[in-house]
């Protein structure tokens, strides 16, 4: 378990649903969309204090797996309203405690901008994704267009202490550990954006 | 692009407020003695450092990157004009403040414009 991380998420655990508010309103027609894709076995990764739950449609079975027990302690009692399964874990995405090609797909919101190695927490995700599974992602990433780029490079040193990283390629990463991109659809400029991907079936 | 009344308002809302007041504060620091360069470079500097302490209010609001990004240019934005014209003129009170508002609203404005743009790059 990445201790630092474990105690920075347990630390934002205290006013995360303040800064919250506003972003999950606004992101929430395109959070349901990207989740509407969720069949089959699902590994939800970084539930955070739940405030994606609402947007899960009914009757999936899903895992859902954060860093910090604080986090997951405030995601309770939305997990309870859940209308279907939900079980909800304690667990560092470096070190995911599921046997190989468990899931049939996996689904992330605003992760990859906080996991300390994106790559090799990525390619865990990989292991655990079935052959042919689908990676379903909901992030903010860096920009490539001047000023956001300069923006978000100034910005990531004063937030990375208490949250994200503002200026990863995410969408890299994804090829890096693997993945096959299918689509990348920008929610705003091009730094928020759904990324589809599937875990290519390997033939030898 | 956002379409809704809560959002826009919010974001018209952040982007006036953060321009009158990094106008109005970096006035306060520069007059017609200071050189232009360094005055611009100064209000630009308090600006991106004021937007700071403003941003967690209208982000909690209103939005992530849709909030920061336009409000941390317009801070700098707003800085930078105000602090070059504050060499120059002597500017009123409400001068400073409509303009401030001004230039909030222009930059968010290129933003929706850069938004709309960057959309249709979608993959």
């Amino acid at each position: 378990m990445d201790e630092s991380t474990k105690r920075k998420w347990d630390f934002s655990s205290s006013f995360y649903d303040l800064l919250a508010y506003g972003p999950e309103r606004r992101w929430a027609p395109q959070k349901q969309n990207l989740f509407a894709h969720m069949n089959g076995k699902v590994l939800f990764v970084a539930v955070g204090t739940g405030q994606d739950i609402p947007f899960f449609p009914p009757d999936q079975n899903i895992v859902g797996i954060d860093i910090s027990p604080r986090m997951l302690a405030q995601a309770k009692s939305r997990a309870a309203e859940y209308n279907g399964s939900l079980d909800l874990r304690v667990m560092d995405i470096h070190a995911l405690e599921f046997p190989d090609h468990s899931f049939d797909q996996i689904v992330t919101s605003c992760t990859f901008c906080s996991v300390p190695n994106p790559v090799a927490g990525l390619t865990t995700l990989r292991r655990v994704l079935k052959p042919g599974g689908m990676l379903y992602m909901f992030e903010h990433t860096g920009s490539r267009v001047f000023p956001f780029n300069l923006m978000l490079n100034l910005m990531t040193p004063l937030w990375k202490p208490i949250g994200p990283e503002m200026n990863r390629d995410t969408v890299a990463n994804v090829q890096k550990a693997g993945f096959e991109i299918l689509q990348v659809n920008n929610v705003y400029l091009d730094v928020v954006k759904t990324i589809i991907a599937i875990s290519p079936v390997e033939t030898t | 692009m956002e379409h809704r009344f809560y959002f826009i308002a919010g974001d018209a809302l952040s982007n006036g407020i953060t321009g009158m007041a990094i106008a109005q504060l970096t006035t306060s620091i520069v007059d017609h003695t200071w050189h232009m360069a360094t005055a611009m470079l100064t209000g630009m500097g308090v600006g991106m450092g004021f937007s700071m302490i403003l941003m967690p209010v209208f982000v909690g609001l209103f939005g992530a990157m849709e909030v920061m990004l336009p409000v941390m240019l317009t801070a700098m934005m707003a800085g930078m004009v105000f602090a070059m014209m504050d060499t120059m003129l002597e500017l009123s009170i409400f001068e400073v403040l409509l303009g401030g508002a001004l230039v909030g609203i222009l930059v968010l404005l290129l933003t929706y414009v850069a938004d709309a743009l960057l959309r249709r790059k979608s993959l």
